[in-house]
């Protein structure tokens, strides 16, 4: 019942985009929803929109995967949508009944519309190309910096790690969980929302007691082979800048430019 | 010590990240109830789930659709939320409510800034306050308790 269950988003794949440092991919990303903030133009949506279809063809990504990403904020888009075509005042263009449709609401409509599809894609692209391990690795090494102020990088960048690993195994605890309670006659299908919300609290019981077994396990495991910490750990996968990353460096530049340039001129 | 300190942390992570995963239709976005929250009264048994729920909910959120503005805010509001939580240990009602609050406040602020929806700023804060509301008090309290008789696991 669980097995069908995807891991998150990520895209198996070999492309240019997925071998980038986990790093620049982070700030870019960063950098692109910061970027979509400061646009105030469609001009600038459509240079956002240009650099995005460069990546997502990079990435040899399909569409449909981008696209299955917009489905849970659909609604939400739509909402902005209608909200913003009918609320706001100012020339009218279109009247059907009660409801008017403004020059501004139209503008304000799209402009809003644009900008959540553009921040949504945009985010998904990293997480759709970057596999949680590697978006891990590269977060320790962007907060290593902070370590010096008492963040513990390397400590959560392993609980990351770890979790991430146990995940599958403790969704295959909840589905033994679950068969056996309802082997014994557990209904978790029908009822009211909240009657189903409770209905959780006793698979969430045994699950924690197996998750803290697991960890008394790991615990003891690590400490007989001598774990403590960061401090001189080698790793199997180096993080290394390459001419590849300075290529996507060189075009967030040139987004940057041009979306500056265009706040400037236009 | 510290060794079991991590682990605990990193499986009470890979539990919030499985309970967001089982229920992800209504875990993200404006009218949440993210069945996930509950385990935000975990810091009355344990510290270690401080920093066990903030992974957690960065894992959620990267596996969810909202992306990077999520994983950064989302997590935050779920850190700040665990340390008071933590902080009222001794208190168990309200243990529960610093998750309603920090997630309403900021999770609320991240959907209307950044996502725009169109509702008023309050409005957008009450209904993701009233989804963890939900799931802090109807599924995270009673769960407490009956965790409470295992205390032996936590020590």
């Amino acid at each position: 019942m669980l097995r069908d269950i995807t891991l998150g988003q990520y895209y198996q794949g070999d492309s240019w985009v997925h071998r980038l440092d986990p790093r620049i991919k982070i700030i870019a990303t960063l950098a692109f929803i910061i970027e979509l903030f400061v646009v105030n133009s469609f001009i600038g949506f459509a240079t956002a929109f240009a650099v995005l279809a460069v990546v997502i063809a990079v990435s040899r990504v399909p569409l449909r995967f981008i696209l299955r990403g917009l489905k849970p904020i659909f609604l939400i888009i739509l909402f902005t949508f209608v909200v913003n075509l009918f609320m706001i005042d100012g020339e009218i263009l279109v009247r059907i009944g009660f409801l008017t449709i403004t020059r501004e609401g139209l503008y304000t409509a799209v402009f809003m519309a644009t900008r959540l599809i553009l921040l949504i894609i945009g985010s998904s692209i990293l997480t759709l190309a970057t596999k949680p391990i590697s978006l891990t690795d590269g977060i320790e090494s962007l907060m290593k910096p902070f370590s010096r102020f008492g963040v513990p990088a390397h400590e959560l960048a392993m609980m990351m790690t770890i979790a991430l690993r146990f995940i599958p195994t403790l969704l295959e605890e909840t589905d033994k969980i679950m068969k056996a309670q309802q082997a014994r006659g557990a209904d978790f299908e029908t009822g009211n929302i909240f009657k189903r919300a409770k209905h959780l609290i006793p698979i969430l019981v045994p699950l924690f007691i197996s998750a803290f077994r697991i960890a008394q396990d790991m615990a003891m495991a690590m400490e007989a082979r001598c774990y403590r910490g960061g401090e001189h750990r080698t790793r199997m996968h180096e993080m290394k800048f390459s001419g590849r990353d300075a290529a996507a460096v060189a075009l967030m530049a040139v987004f940057l430019a041009i979306i500056i340039l265009e706040r400037i001129f236009i | 010590m510290k060794t079991r300190f991590l682990m605990q942390a990193a499986l009470i992570a890979a539990v919030y990240a499985v309970a967001t995963i089982l229920t992800g239709a209504i875990s993200y976005g404006f009218m949440q109830v993210r069945v996930a929250e509950a385990l935000t009264v975990l810091p009355a048994l344990t510290p270690a789930a401080i920093p066990g729920l903030f992974i957690g909910c960065v894992i959620a959120n990267i596996l969810g659709p909202y992306g990077l503005a999520d994983m950064i805010c989302g997590s935050l509001a779920t850190l700040a939320a665990a340390f008071f939580s933590y902080k009222l240990r001794h208190r168990p009602i309200l243990v529960p409510l610093p998750p309603v609050i920090a997630n309403g406040i900021i999770v609320g602020a991240m959907l209307y800034y950044v996502y725009n929806v169109p509702v008023s700023l309050p409005v957008c804060m009450g209904w993701v306050a009233l989804g963890e509301l939900i799931s802090c008090y109807v599924i995270g309290y009673p769960l407490l308790k009956l965790l409470k008789k295992h205390d032996r696991l936590f020590k």
